[in-house]
């Protein structure tokens, strides 16, 4: 009984159940949400949301399918570190879906009008999102202008202008950016072989190890480097910060340009393996930066976990295409995904709560038998 | 007998995981007395008053309510036996009247609609009676800090509350309003409200309260009559030791110039007056000065702008020789200045990291903690954390990776001394650095100190407790509304003259 | 511990939960079986399972998927046919290949892929499934080449001509069906200015090839009509660069019926909208397009307002496609072409692939009856008309007798 207690008081324990409990609680809805709906199918849908490629009945097909999950993981991964990076400064950078736009934007540009190929793309990417990142921090640093404004304002001018650049390289009978082929397939991010073990899936390239290993990049920067020391306690404590002299400005700028590279080079993750073509006529800024901010809570904001949770939001927003169409019309199965990915904002509500119960238990235990807390004592 | 008795806590005992914060704790208020409940800071003041107040519940022993037993289960059971509460830092609303202050949460209301006549008529009533004189239209934001204790008052006297309980009510008033909140308690007690008074400054029970109990680690030590006792026993009591209250110091040898501040301005936040105006004096080596004055009268805003934190309007700052009028933070501190700040919460320490980090928070940076590719050291860190642990007994549950803000008050402040003491500065900038600390806790402060003064080093104290000020410097500086209106010389002159320049009633060469 | 309990609870229901699908599908499974030798008696339709698959719209986007799905359903139903649709999980190639391949994964034979974006994904899985009937609608040979040509690694001159795609493509099943829209646009501008009206406009979506197709018909019907009444006809030529309407597009449509435009042509999706939206203002008129909008248009914006519309046989393409392939087993004489769809009948306009509605769809007046109507298809059928489908052109260069401004794309 002590032993467990412990475990539960224990920070990355508690992280872990309550991102649990969400995705409990997220799937429970759901299903509730299908009973209401269409009693018959509910959990028939459920299972497809949460099986994404397992229902496929070739194994060949669910290793492909597999890879095309881990293909869309890659940049959600980044966009939920640039989340996650910046929430440990004491920043909330919802721009990082515009980030994510220029950084698409810029490495496309390159790849489709000038040849380049995929590394200097990805460069260019970086330096995009980096500078518009930069903007954010300037603007919150020098005019005091409030990062979530301006992160929000910018991903719509992100948006818009990518398609305005983007209309010059796009197919001519379609809304849809041309493929990276031919002169520009150098612009593929190389699969170093990797595609033979996903049956052949051409789209599963060195984006995918790459955005773990940024993750345990970020992880190691913020616990055990100088400029973590100092940006986390820029988050922690701003005013502390400026009486130990660190560069308040300069860290919130220098956060959010590593932030914006970082959900850019999300933007190059995708796009560089010619998985999507960019739509010039999207009008709504894509998702990918806002599922970045559960990603980064559902994985308790912690780089590791965030790995799994952009694996998870992924699956099943993906699993949500697998939904019988003729029980439950397309909408269904994205208000399903939806739903889970919503729940997921909750994880540190339920790390609260669930830190609160325990203590409430406790103190209730300790009334109930006075004795118990006395021998427990003894016991040390 | 046991009628003669308001509230009775007897045998009281409360445990934490850990820590037995109260240990069989009785505490008995008679009827009309003022009682003082004394004792260090995590002596079990605030839990013993928690429970009472019902937060917290006991796991033995009982409380009485004129000799009947009652059970507290949370603060609405202790509203309704009449307990009411001045708390250390008020729950008033800035930005509504002292009558809605007063009236709030039992609104005299007639269909829905308040009735504030009434409610007027009875706080005039009540402010008449006790001598609480406040003004019920004024914002709470617009009045002084005495007023809106006074407002906190009259909230308790509203809700028809016997029983009185006053938490550390002095440490935010000047030595003036001090005497007049000592008048308005002895009236209360005159006219039959128990009060328990909670503090920790023994002139002011010595002055005011008709009996004092002490509390020691969770333990009851005793209960005294204060007029057969004296401040001595009454510490001796509390610490388990005899306290001295004089600062020990050998009389100073100022050294060379180490501060010297000429025409220093700086601007205010609030209003368009400088908060700061023309402020010049110089600190030597081997000196402690202090910079005395009531809170508000600009000693923040002259500390940031000495530090760097907020610039200068107008001035110039020499450390060591060297012009840091406009220089950034860091290189002031690089430079010889240590600060121990004010509110050791919102600038000392970044609560969310370890004892350890926090150790390096001015030295981080240094190749002896961070390598040339940017890694922090930890390995020095930890020694070296482990060395000020030791040096300066900062106590804590798990060394130097305890979270700061699992510590106590005091050992935080003693973390905050030995980061910046140990940085070995030219000048070291003390604010308040007793602030909420125990007895034992400035004795060491204070000792700490005059050390720096006697190994050459040059201190500037700024500080609002009357006792401190007379005690540590060698020199006082009086500051008020911005501008250094006297020096003093601690040796030569009393509380009272301090008081008048303070209150400035009085300055040099100009009479006001 | 209680929370604990909670938790454990909560997996214990997920996992039944779990086992409860997975029981559902089993029995679902069991019974298809059973339901198709119930309903498949009429012909030998048992063999085939039909699946059709939105590209990035979906099935309520009245327009192509919609015309297509609900022209799918109707057959089945009819038919006593196996049917449902796939929606991709975003819109790529790969997520239209994943949905493929997820259609075939649970038995579907026949797959009905509407819209030019699918050329790609089945370019990609059709010679990797064989036995898999491809049935396409609206993807052009130059579609299939974009992809090909560049999978192959060449650059592609969007000049289908200058290629041939059985180098590039295996197509042997796939039976892609696309339409002559410039006949049928034809037709409406023709039976527009007959009608009277001689100041119109023509707002395209993007311009795709079959939009292109249809404004080019529009413009060429329009000027014929033109020169034989002699009379003067000013036409607005724009697109909207999106196939959907919103508040800029709306307000440049102000600005032409405003100037005076009669009216517009709107051709493209749900663009119509704008269009339809500024003709309520000021009383003015549209022209539908793929399907007999007028129910729709007038019901949404006012009685009266749409003149006729320029129609493509969507569904009964789709429908004779399936009965072919289906029930009279000739998919042997469909699969590895690429059919333009028009006029077959010269005597029927009904049974053209390509028209105008002849009922009330069409407000028919004295100065065009549905006999003109009828003399002109014939004469269309026949050769005594002929309608330029080169995209390649300017829309200038078929407006001889009319002035036509040509404002490129609104957004």
């Amino acid at each position: 009984m002590k032993e467990k207690k412990n475990l539960f008081k224990s920070n990355a324990v508690q992280s872990l159940i309550a991102s649990l409990l969400c995705i409990v609680l997220g799937l429970l809805l759901g299903y509730i949400v299908l009973l209401f709906i269409n009693p018959a199918g509910a959990g028939e849908a459920i299972m497809a949301v949460v099986k994404n490629f397992w229902t496929y009945s070739k194994q060949t097909a669910q290793i492909k399918n597999f890879g095309n999950t881990l293909v869309k993981t890659a940049p959600l991964l980044m966009c939920a570190l640039s989340v996650l990076f910046a929430y440990k400064v004491g920043l909330f950078n919802i721009g990082a879906a515009g980030q994510y736009v220029v950084g698409s934007c810029a490495c496309l540009y390159a790849a489709l009008a000038w040849h380049w190929s995929w590394l200097p793309c990805m460069l260019l990417a970086i330096l995009a999102g980096a500078v518009y990142g930069a903007l954010v921090g300037l603007l919150k640093a020098y005019c005091n202008v409030n990062e979530v404004i301006s992160g929000i304002m910018l991903n719509w001018i992100g948006l818009y202008a990518a398609n305005m650049l983007l209309a010059n390289v796009k197919e001519a009978t379609s809304p849809y950016t041309m493929h990276l082929t031919g002169a520009a397939s150098a612009a593929i991010l190389p699969s170093l072989g990797m595609e033979k073990l996903f049956s052949g899936n051409k789209y599963v390239t060195i984006a995918i190890p790459l955005s773990i290993v940024i993750a345990v990049v970020i992880l190691i920067v913020l616990d055990k480097t100088k400029l973590g020391y100092e940006l986390r306690a820029t988050g922690n404590n701003k005013n502390a910060a400026k009486y130990a002299g660190m560069a308040e400005k300069r860290n919130i700028i220098l956060t959010l340009v590593i932030a914006g590279a970082l959900a850019a080079l999300g933007g190059a993750f995708l796009y560089l393996t010619n998985y999507e073509q960019w739509s010039v006529t999207q009008s709504s800024v894509p998702g990918m930066g806002f599922n970045g901010i559960a990603a980064a809570f559902l994985g308790g904001l912690n780089p590791i976990g965030t790995i799994f949770a952009s694996y998870f939001i992924q699956h099943i927003t993906v699993g949500g295409a697998y939904v019988d169409k003729t029980m439950y019309s397309s909408q269904i199965s994205d208000l399903i995904s939806s739903l889970i990915i919503y729940l997921c904002g909750f994880t540190l509500f339920i790390k609260y709560a669930v830190n609160t119960g325990i203590a409430r238990r406790e103190e209730k235990a300790r009334q109930k038998t006075p004795q118990a807390s006395g021998e427990e004592g003894g016991d040390k | 007998m046991d009628a003669d008795y308001a509230i009775e806590m007897l045998h009281i005992t409360k445990r934490f995981p850990g820590i037995v914060a109260n240990d069989d704790i009785t505490l008995q208020l008679r009827r009309g007395e003022i009682h003082a409940l004394l004792g260090e800071n995590g002596a079990g003041k605030s839990t013993l008053m928690s429970v009472l107040f019902g937060l917290y519940q006991a796991e033995e022993g009982v409380i009485k309510k004129d000799g009947r037993e009652v059970v507290i289960r949370d603060p609405n059971d202790a509203n309704a036996l009449g307990i009411g509460m001045v708390h250390q830092h008020f729950k008033l609303v800035e930005c509504f009247s002292v009558l809605d202050n007063i009236i709030l949460g039992v609104e005299p209301t007639k269909n829905g609609f308040l009735q504030k006549d009434e409610a007027r008529r009875k706080v005039v009533e009540l402010s008449d009676k006790y001598g609480l004189q406040v003004d019920p239209d004024a914002l709470i934001e617009d009045i002084t800090v005495g007023m809106q204790q006074r407002t906190e008052i009259l909230k308790m006297l509203y809700r028809d509350n016997e029983i009185l309980i006053f938490d550390e009510p002095t440490a935010v008033l000047t030595p003036q309003e001090i005497d007049e909140l000592m008048k308005i308690m002895k009236n209360l007690a005159a006219e039959g409200k128990s009060i328990l008074f909670i503090s920790h400054k023994l002139a002011e029970i010595m002055a005011v309260a008709d009996r004092c109990t002490v509390l020691r680690k969770g333990k009851y030590i005793g209960t005294v009559e204060t007029k057969d006792s004296s401040p001595e026993e009454l510490s001796a009591m509390m610490v388990g030791r005899s306290v001295s209250f004089h600062v020990e110091k050998k009389p100073a040898e100022p050294g060379e110039v180490v501060l010297d501040v000429e025409h220093m301005s700086v601007a205010s936040r609030a209003h368009k007056k400088d908060a700061v105006h023309d402020v010049s004096f110089q600190v030597r080596r081997g000196e402690i000065v202090c910079i005395a004055g009531i809170d508000g009268n600009g000693q923040s805003e002259f500390v940031y702008g000495l530090t760097g934190l907020e610039p200068l309007r107008e001035g110039k700052i020499v450390l060591a020789g060297r012009d840091v009028s406009h220089a950034p933070i860091r290189e002031r501190s690089t430079h010889g200045m240590s600060h121990i700040p004010e509110d050791r919460h919102k600038h000392g320490l970044v609560l969310d990291y370890t004892l350890e980090d926090n150790l390096v928070l001015q030295r981080y940076f240094e190749p002896e903690f961070t390598n040339g590719a940017g890694f922090l050291r930890r390995d020095r860190i930890r020694a070296y954390a482990e060395r000020l642990i030791d040096e300066y007994d900062v106590r804590s549950g798990q060394g130097p990776i305890t979270a700061a803000r699992a510590m106590s008050g005091g050992n935080q402040q003693k973390a905050i001394i030995a980061r910046e003491v140990d940085k070995d500065p030219d000048l070291l900038v003390a604010v308040q650095p007793t602030r909420g600390l125990d007895v034992g806790a400035i004795e060491f402060v204070h000792r700490k100190l005059v050390e720096q003064r006697d190994a050459g080093k040059a201190v500037l104290l700024i500080s609002l407790e009357l006792d401190e000020v007379m005690d540590v410097p060698d020199r006082i500086l009086v500051m008020y509304e911005g501008e250094i209106v006297g020096e003093l010389d601690p040796k030569t002159t009393t509380q009272e003259e301090l008081g008048l320049y303070m209150a400035g009633a009085k300055r040099d060469g100009v009479s006001v | 511990m209680k929370k604990f309990l909670a938790v454990m609870l909560a997996l214990t229901m997920v996992l039944a939960l779990a086992a409860c699908g997975g029981n559902n599908a089993a029995e679902s499974a069991d019974e298809t079986p059973d339901q198709q030798t119930e309903q498949t008696t009429p012909a030998d339709a048992a063999a085939e399972k039909i699946a059709m698959i939105t590209d990035y719209g979906d099935i309520t986007d009245q327009s192509f998927n919609q015309t297509t799905y609900e022209a799918c359903k109707q057959w089945c139903e009819a038919n006593g046919v196996d049917f449902t649709y796939f929606k991709p999980a975003g819109d790529s190639t790969a997520d239209r290949v994943a949905m493929i391949e997820k259609a075939i994964d649970e038995g579907y034979t026949v797959l009905v892929m509407p819209g030019y974006a699918f050329a790609g994904a089945v370019f990609e899985t059709a010679s990797e499934n064989p036995d898999i009937k491809f049935v396409t609608l609206d993807v052009a040979k130059g579609d299939f080449l974009e992809a090909a040509v560049s999978a192959a690694g060449e650059s592609y001159d969007y000049n289908p001509d200058n290629w041939n795609l059985e180098d590039y493509a295996d197509l042997s099943n796939v039976y892609a069906m696309i339409y002559q829209e410039e006949l049928c646009g034809y037709m409406a501008g023709y039976a527009t200015v007959k009608m009277g009206y001689t100041k119109l406009g023509f707002l395209g979506g993007m311009a795709v090839p079959a939009v292109v197709r249809y404004g080019y018909g529009w413009v060429q019907g329009a000027n014929a009509a033109a020169e034989e009444l002699g009379v003067d006809v000013t036409m607005n030529y724009a697109y909207g660069n999106q196939f959907r309407g919103d508040a800029d597009i709306t307000a440049a449509m102000d600005t032409w019926y405003g100037g005076g435009v009669e009216v517009v042509f709107a051709c493209g999706g749900a663009i119509y909208t704008s269009a339809a939206e500024a003709a309520a203002k000021v009383g003015g008129k549209v022209v539908g397009v793929d399907v007999d909008q007028a129910a729709i248009i007038d019901g949404d914006y006012g009685e009266g307002m749409t003149v006729t519309s320029a129609m493509k046989g969507l569904a009964s393409s789709t429908k004779d496609a399936l009965t072919q392939i289906v029930l009279e087993g000739k998919w042997d004489s469909l699969r590895d072409n690429i059919v333009n769809l028009g006029l077959v009948s010269g005597t029927d306009p009904d049974a053209n692939f390509v028209g105008i509605p002849t009922g009330d769809g069409t407000q028919w007046n004295d100065s065009f009856t549905k006999d003109d109507y009828a003399a002109l298809v014939a004469d269309m059928y026949s050769g005594k008309i002929t309608v330029s489908n080169d995209i390649t052109a300017t829309p200038e260069s078929f407006a001889t007798s009319i002035s036509l401004t040509n404002q490129g794309n609104l957004k």
